[in-house]
Parts: C-alpha cells; structure tokens; sequence
C-alpha cells in the first residue's frame, strides 16, 4: 500500500506536498510558530499591564517600533527618555493576540496539525480524500497569516479593534483593519477547503471493518469540528465581506448613519446596524469555542485511554455528547451579547440553551474522569498533561456558568473574569491537550522519542506557572476590573487590585522560561531522541500498525479492523493492549 | 441621619471580592453571583477529590491489570442529574427573576429621574432635561466640543432649561432613576461596578437602564465610611493614586508631607518619593480614602484612550440634588 516507487524532489516533498503527513507537520510547525509569536505579544502586553507607562525592558523595546512604541520620561531632573508601549499599541496587541491564538495557532495546530496527520491514519486511508485541496488548505492558510502579520507594517499598524472586531469600531479604524479582514477570508477559506476534507476522509475512507462506532474518539472530535468549521464560517466570511465594503466602498451594512467621529459628521449613508455583525461574527466565534476545545477533548480522550490501559469509560457517551454539543453550539451565540440592550425573551432562550450546553460537556469530563476508575496509570509526559488537563478544563468550564446567567454577568461580562474563562478553557485546557498530542505522537512523526525527564520539567513548570497567570484573573474581574484596558489602575477600583496582575505578569514570565525544555527537547529529539518502532506506547488504534514514521501511503498492507478503539486489558489476551488492526 | 451613616458604616472600601454595592437590586446579582460560585466550589471540590482518589489509587505497579469492563453503579448518572436540575434552579429561580426585574417593569415617568448618558471616544455626556422634564432636541450640527457636546438645539423651546455636564454624573439616592444610553461615535459601555449596572451604548439606538441607589449611598456617605489603612512600606503609587488623606502626617519637625485631602502624588514618580519620605519620618501606615468612591466606566473596547473613559458619580440626599441642579442650570443655559 505504501507508495515508495520513487524519489519526489525536495520541493515537492517538503514544501508543495499533497502527502497529509506533510502538510499535518507543515501546519504544526507554523502554527507553532505563530503561538509564539502571540505569546511574545501577550508578554509585552502583561509587563505594561503590570509597571503602566514604565518603559519596557530592552529585550521588548529593541525589536519593537511605531506607532506600538511611544516615549516616556524616565527621569524629569535629566530628562532621560524610555519606550513604553502606546495605547493603540496595546489595542493593536490585544486584538492580534487573540487572532494570532485562535485563528492562526490552535485551530491550526488543533485542526490542520493533530488531524491531517492522525486522521487519516487512525481511519486506516493513504492519505485525505482530496490531497491537492488539502496543500491548498496550507497554501492559502500559510499566506493569510503572513497577510495578517503585515497589518503590523502598514500605516497605523496593526488591527486595533479587538478579535471581535466591533463596527464603528473597526470601521474607522487604520488600514490594519483593512488587512486583517482580508486576512480572515483568506484564513477562513483556507478552514473550509480543509473541513470539507477531512468529512469526506472519515465518511470515505475508513477501511473494512471501522465502522462508525469503532472510530477512536479523536476522529468523531475531528469530524464534528470539521461540521462546525463548515457551516459557521461562512457567515464569518459574507460578514468579513460586508465589513470590508463598509471601509473602501462607503456601503453602511454595519453603520447607523449620523457618526460624529471626533466632532465631525461621518457622511455615510447609514441605515445598517453595529449589532448585525455582532450577531454574525458570534454565530461564528461561539462553535469556533468548540472548534478550539473538541480536537484537544480527543487528543486527551486518546492519551488517557492508553496511559489507563484500559478502554474509555462511555465511549458512546463521549461520542453523542460531542454530536449534541456541536449542534447545541449553533444556538448560543447571543450569550456573548446580554448587554446590548437584550430583552427578556430572547436572553431567556440564550440562557437556557447555555446552561443545556454545559449537559454535554459535564458528560465527557465525567466519562474522561471515571475512566481513571480501575485503571493501571502510566505517568508517561503526555499523560501529566491529559491528567492535569482534566481540573484546569473542568475550571474553565465551571466558570462559563455565572457568565451564562444574565443577572450574574452584568457585573462580570467584559471583565477579567471572562478572559479567566475563556483562558482556562482554551490555554491550560487545549494547549495543555496539544503537548500531550505533540508528546504522544512524535514518535509517530518522527521514529523518536521525545525525552521524559525534560518534558516532565516543562510540564511541571508550566502547570505552576499557568495558573499563577490565570487564576488571578477570576479575582480580579470579581473586583470589576474590566479586560482591553491598557492600565487597569485609571480606575479605583482596578488600582485596589494591580498586585494581581503583576503576579500574573511574572508568571507569564516564568511560564515562557518553562517553555525552553520543550523546544530543547522537540529539536534534540528530532535527531537524537531514541529510536522507537511502530508502536511505542503499546497502542491500539490504526496509526500504531503503521511504520514509525509511516511512508507515504501509510500502511505496510491494507489494515482490516475487526474490533473497537480502545481495547485495553481485555481478559485472556496476552498483552494489555489489543490493535484494531488484524492484518 | 445617625441611621444613614450607621448603614454608612457597612460600606466597605474597594478591593474584596466584589467592589460594594450601592444598588437596592445589586443585592440579588451579588446573592446568585455567591450562591453559584460556593455550586461551583463544591463541584470542583468533590469532582476533585475523586480524582485525586484515582490518580494515586490506580496508579501502575507491577503485576495486575486494568480493568477491562466499565465500573457499574449511577453515581455519574444522579450526578449528571443534580447538576442539570441545580443549574435549572439557579436559571429559573434566580437569574431569570433578577433579569425580569432588571429589564421588565421600567418605573413610571413620574416617579423616576431621567438622564441620558451619550458616550463618544473618550467621554461620558450626561444630559438632563430640567424643570419641564422634556428633553430639548439634539443635532448633530449643534454640537460643540466644549459648549454643546450633545449637540442640544438652542431654539428648542424644551431644551431652554435642559442641564449638560461632561464627565459628571450627578444622581439622587432612594429615587428611580432611568438612564437612556447612547453613543455619537463607536459601541461604549455604560458601566458602575458599584451600582451593578452595565448597559452597552450602541450608535443609532438609545437602550435605557433604570435603578435605585441605597439611601444611605451618598457621596457624602461613602466617603466617610470608605477609610482604609495602608502601610507606607507595602503600597506602591498605584495602588493609592485615587486616594487622598483623611488626615493630617507630619514629620518630627512637624512639617507637613501629607496634608488631610491631599493625594500621594500625580505620577508614579512622584508617588513613591513621597511614599519614601513617609517612611524616613517613621510614618508606617497612612489613613486614606477614595478621593472619589463613585466611578462610570466604558466596559467596551472604544479607542486608543478607552483605558481613561470615565466619569465621576455624585449621589446625593433630596436636598443635596436640588442644590446641584440650581447651581447648574444657570450656568449651562448662560453657555447656549
């Protein structure tokens, strides 16, 4: 099965290549890198936010220019001069840290990483359904995020309206804006090109024997990731569309008409509303929160079921939960909208299929937990990070409840409560999911073993570090402090509380020096990690029968599945672990 | 009034938990908001606990197996139950009564005080309508950046006693009070943490929110109660930049370093060198107090300067307010 007949050249293998397993490390690494880069903005952001309008430390200001850098005095006896950043420096961060993170580092890295290189393996299929679309998924994905990233050199800088991008807002904004939206079609087409694929891959080419029930839970988290990505981008992007139209063309889909921007009268011919894009862009960006949180349930769902040795507890549980939570997603997007002026019927039908929602994902924590019941835990590295996934989840997502309540989030909608939330879920949540993937499959990628005892450092630091940055985050949006602010103490009740967030700033400090035996270890590794065979943690899904690293086609023979995902310890075998694979 | 200032007394200053609550319907957000954390608490708690349980239980040894078929039993199921059936108790039997009361049911016309609050990049524009209780119209090409900021119409006969400030919200206590927000430029947020009140301000739609203040909440009230005591080797200028004194700190020669009224500095700078001084006289600890308790913020990202959108709340008794509002009309209709 596997195609080695002939040797492509470098280019074609490594750059445009059409083999998943490619384009699935492609997409790792970029995204990787692209994380990075929204962790760089996030620490500058957080030392501002920690010393307001004290110049920034050399490593900071040396690599950073206008408009995001402005002067202080230092000294009023000398007059000595430090570069702080500006507030539309700030705004420009903040938008650009939450784009870069969800659109161009964890979804990627989630999506385009985890699943063009697992997926089609774990289906037992050569490659995706449709290759050459899914080169061109990287080749329009690689490109809008350098689009994005070009806001920063245009006059004005980069987007500064927030991820969100609220019209008037963004409408007046500089020509970042401009960009970034022409960044999101590029993004979210290139999002489109890939789900269709990786539908088509799970309906089409599963091999004899995997039916729908015996996919592993990553699959379904995938498939259903893939349904999302389809159908609420789209509005995303007409939305996008219209935006655009209302900066370079005069249209006024999102403007009311009768702006004074600055004391003079904006000449528009009005008549649209700032609340339809509200309603389009969340339609997007509420599935876009599962988009974000289902691949890394499924990474964890499969590093818990091996590191358990035995088979997932509810797996039927685990997989309705994931269908109904992907639906139910669809219908709760106004929740991010309670202080618009909303009324009682329709908060009331938001608050309720918000609370409905949280049914699901209690189910699958619950099935993820009681899984450890009997078990014969291995504390592998990837295993830390799926253990301690488990309580900093399970924070996030108990925190989303007083934000689902109306009366409750009139005090903490738009504080650092939310950014707390949202964080716990997607930062300790899915990134914390992503190591445990790039730990559990590199060997896979690359027929070598990352090093234990350096991944055991970074996930211990990390685990300290990210909480001490968000934990604090809960206390601080109860005490009123509101998030986008570029110094919480112009306010008194924001001052009451700034030790919070220099603790925060330092730990986000900290927790980018714990990141260091990780990248040590992912390129040591790479080349001199140990040799592994096929299946190193004596696995039982489809991707463990295939060679390490698996040649292009994948599979040795074409693999014949007689039994389900997870059969660990079954009595009477020989071995822990049962392969899906018979032949 | 010796009532007044004992319930004065309860007020607490910023900084725990929640900042206080000023507001007769903050109470019932505050309860829910206590009430599904200490749910949230005992979740985590036990969900925690089993966990833990787990972990160290099962972990590997040598010899042995895992088990293969799934523990029995409806624990997960009943808790699966309980948590559907108490986040329904906290919907029904607490949010939505709360948000019922806080959208439905505005107070009569006469029987409430009605302010518009316009929000525009990076100020707050409060307009009253005066004695008549009309609000006078408003254009766009009226509008003064320093005079008219609302762009009120001076040949509208409704607006000739109508009052405007610009960073200044001056409210009474125990009375109706029904605010309709707007924006001239991009989305705004109208926001008083102490109030519990937060209202999007939305161009080209006016969305009213209406509350009452506690009677005792008085500015006058609040700033008496709201004393805290710093120690001058821990607080750093930020922390005190909105405070002032509440009295009097001199060094041994008896010159004054912190006058009663006055704030620790302008700028950090200024801040901490006088925070030094205050050490080096043998001063541990300095009495202070919010040199305004009273805040409305914008809670909506709007502009480069959206970190400094504020304005300053006054509340006052009865008496108070008439004395503000003839002290003001004058003077603004002078301005037309």
């Amino acid at each position: 099965m596997s195609d080695t007949s002939h040797e492509l050249p470098f280019w074609k293998k490594y750059i445009f290549s059409v083999d998943h397993k490619v384009i699935g490390i492609q997409y790792t690494i970029t995204a990787l890198l692209f994380l990075a880069f929204g962790f760089f903005l996030m620490l500058v952001m957080r030392y501002q936010l920690a010393y307001p309008n004290q110049p920034l430390p050399g490593v900071f200001a040396s690599v950073l220019g206008e408009p995001v850098i402005g002067e202080v005095v230092v000294n009023e006896a000398t007059g000595e001069k430090g570069k702080v950043l500006t507030g539309d420096g700030y705004n420009a961060f903040g938008a650009m840290h939450g784009t870069i993170m969800v659109f161009l580092a964890i979804v990627p890295l989630a999506v385009g990483g985890f699943g063009n290189f697992v997926l089609p393996l774990q289906c037992g299929a050569p490659d995706m359904a449709f290759p050459r679309l899914n080169m061109a998924s990287y080749w329009m994905y690689l490109p809008g995020g350098i689009l994005m990233l070009f806001g920063f050199f245009v006059k004005g800088g980069a987007a500064n309206s927030g991820w969100t991008s609220y019209p008037p807002l963004s409408t007046i904004a500089t020509t970042g804006q401009t960009i970034w939206l022409l960044g999101m079609v590029v993004l979210i087409t290139s999002s489109l090109l890939g789900s269709v694929n990786f539908i088509v891959t799970v309906v089409q080419l599963r091999v004899k024997g995997l039916s729908f029930f015996r996919l592993p839970f990553f699959v379904w988290a995938q498939l259903v990731t893939a349904f999302l990505l389809l159908l609420a981008f789209p509005p995303l992007e007409a939305a996008g569309i219209l935006q655009l139209m209302d900066r370079v063309a005069d249209t006024s889909f999102f403007d009311p008409g009768g702006l004074i921007i600055s004391g003079v009268e904006r000449n528009t011919a009005g008549g649209g509303s700032p609340l339809l894009w509200q309603h389009l862009f969340w339609f997007l960006a509420h599935p876009e929160v599962y988009v974000l949180i289902l691949p890394g349930l499924g990474i964890i769902a499969e590093v818990i079921a091996n590191n358990t040795r035995k088979p997932l507890w509810g797996y039927k549980s685990l997989v309705y939960s994931a269908i109904f939570l992907g639906f139910m997603s669809f219908i709760v997007w106004a929740h991010h909208m309670f202080m618009t002026g909303m009324g009682t019927t329709l908060s009331t039908f938001f608050q309720a299929t918000t609370m409905i929602i949280s049914v699901p994902s209690v189910i699958i924590l619950t099935c993820l937990i009681i899984s450890l019941w009997g078990a014969k835990i291995r504390f592998t590295t990837p295993m830390l990070f799926a253990l301690s996934f488990l309580p900093m989840f399970a924070i996030g997502g108990l925190t989303g409840l007083p934000l689902g309540l109306t009366a409750a989030d009139i005090h903490l909608h738009d504080t650092y409560y939310v950014i707390g939330h949202f964080h716990y879920v997607v930062a300790p949540g899915t990134i914390f999911a992503m190591f445990a993937g790039v730990y559990y499959w590199f060997p896979k990628a690359s027929g070598r073993r990352m090093n234990e005892w350096l991944g055991r450092i970074h996930w211990f630091f990390s685990f300290i570090f990210i909480n001490a940055i968000f934990m604090p985050f809960f206390f601080m949006g109860m005490a009123g402090v509101l998030r986008r602010q570029f110094d919480q103490t112009e306010t008194l009740h924001g001052a009451a509380v700034q030790g919070l967030s220099v603790m925060a700033t330092w730990a986000a400090i900290g927790l980018a020096v714990a990141q260091l035996p990780f990248v040590i270890n992912f390129f040591w590794s790479m080349f001199a990690g140990e040799r592994v065979g096929q299946n190193p943690w004596n696995a039982t899904t489809l991707e463990w029968s295939a060679p390490s690293p698996p040649p292009h086609g994948n599979f040795d023979t074409v693999p014949v599945v007689a039994r389900g995902p997870y059969e660990y310890s079954v009595p009477g075998e020989k071995d822990d672990f049962s392969m899906q694979a018979t032949a | 009034m010796e009532l007044l200032l004992a319930q004065a007394a309860d007020f607490k200053p910023y900084g725990n938990w929640m900042p206080p609550d000023l507001s007769v319907h903050g109470e019932k957000i505050d309860q829910l908001i206590n009430i599904t954390h200490y749910f949230m608490g005992v979740l985590f708690v036990a969900w925690g606990i089993f966990f833990a349980y787990c972990v160290v239980r099962f972990r590997a040894k040598s010899g042995g197996s895992a088990q293969y078929h799934p523990v029995k039993g409806k624990a997960s199921k009943y808790a699966e139950v309980g948590i559907a059936i108490f986040e329904a108790v906290l919907l029904l039997g607490f949010s939505m009564p709360v948000w019922g009361e806080y959208k439905n049911n505005p107070p009569a016309k006469s029987d409430r005080i009605e302010v518009r609050a316009i929000g525009e990049q990076f100020q707050w524009n409060f307009h009253y309508p005066g004695k008549d209780g009309i609000f006078g119209r408003t254009s766009a090409k009226f509008i003064d950046a320093v005079s008219n900021t609302i762009g009120l119409d001076p040949n509208d006969e409704n607006g000739k006693d109508d009052i405007q400030t610009i960073g200044e919200l001056h409210l009474p206590v125990d009375k109706w009070i029904y605010v309709r927000i707007t924006s001239k430029d991009v989305i705004h947020s109208f926001a008083i943490p102490t109030m519990r009140v937060k209202q999007d301000a939305i161009p080209g739609m006016e969305v009213p929110v209406w509350f009452k203040i506690k009677p005792a909440a008085t500015t006058e009230n609040l700033i008496k109660s709201m004393r805290e005591d710093f120690a001058t080797a821990k607080s750093d200028w930020y922390r005190l930049r909105h405070h002032v004194a509440t009295k009097s700190y001199q060094d041994k020669s008896g010159q004054t370093i912190l006058a009663e009224g006055e704030g620790i500095g302008f700028s950090r700078d200024l801040g901490e060198k006088k925070l030094v001084q205050l050490r080096k006289a043998g001063i541990e600890t300095i009495s202070m107090r919010p040199a305004n308790p009273l805040e409305v913020i914008c809670a909506q990202l709007c502009g480069n300067s959206h970190f400094k959108m504020k304005a300053q709340l006054f509340t006052y008794d009865d008496a108070g307010y008439e004395a503000w509002k003839k002290s003001t009309i004058p003077e603004v209709i002078e301005d037309f």
